[in-house]
């Protein structure tokens, strides 16, 4: 109850702590693969442009499992981002925007062309 | 990879990756083993594993994951129904897609015969 009434005031803390344990799992990392997870995670924190917070997790969560399968397989790096990181960042995070800001304006966009679309018919 | 190799590849690699797991259930790994093999040379983990992430949010693909020998686990991905049913519809698109680029090229390439056709 208590932990609820923090909650409303702070955000959720078991998100909070989710960050933290995966923040961790990425500075965990070997190098060079912890200077390639920041890099990716940084970016992320930029481009996602995602406000819902158990999607922005899970993301993060993926991110940390890749980054640690490819520490442990000795992957090379160009084998995981390939020859445009960004592409590679930008692809990997639009596979969690569900919930994004820009959704409200895609829908806003929408309706305006449809309201316009009636307006032609009259 | 040529440039356009990779454009090209880019609509159909969903669909070409879904095929792999409609054989059997596999990871990231295997996926990309496969279609090395297949002659994909120059393609990258990582896009593979980009591309099942996004499929695993749009709930095409079960994911289990199974202990490794060392470090984390493996997340396998195998094929459910909506994801079979979004193959299903691949495989329509592509041959048509298929199948009029054909014939485009043999118009162009064989002006002549058109009656034929």
């Amino acid at each position: 109850m208590v932990a609820k009434w923090i909650e409303t005031l702070t955000g959720s803390l078991e998100q909070k702590k989710q960050y933290k344990q995966d923040k961790a799992r990425i500075d965990g990392l070997p190098e060079p693969y912890a200077t390639a997870a920041k890099a990716m995670h940084r970016y992320f924190m930029y481009f996602g442009g995602i406000t819902d917070g158990d999607t922005l997790m899970t993301m993060f969560g993926d991110l940390a499992d890749l980054w640690e399968r490819a520490a442990v397989d000795g992957t090379p790096i160009r084998d995981i981002v390939g020859d445009d990181p960004v592409e590679f960042a930008e692809t990997f995070a639009q596979a969690y925007t569900g919930k994004q800001w820009i959704d409200k304006e895609r829908a806003r966009l929408t309706k305006a062309i449809e309201d316009a679309e009636r307006e032609e018919r009259k | 990879m040529g440039k356009q190799m990779t454009e090209m590849l880019k609509g159909t690699l969903e669909g070409i990756v879904l095929a792999i797991l409609a054989s059997r259930p596999a990871y990231g790994y295997e996926i990309t083993a496969r279609l090395r093999e297949q002659g994909f040379s120059d393609i990258v983990e990582g896009t593979v594993y980009a591309l099942l992430v996004r499929i695993e949010q749009r709930g095409l693909v079960d994911v289990a994951k199974v202990p490794s020998e060392k470090g984390p686990p493996r997340k396998v991905y195998s094929l459910n129904a909506l994801g079979s049913e979004y193959l299903e519809e691949f495989w329509g698109t592509w041959s048509f897609l298929a199948e009029r680029i054909e014939q485009l090229h043999h118009d162009i390439e064989h002006p002549h015969d058109e009656g034929e056709n």
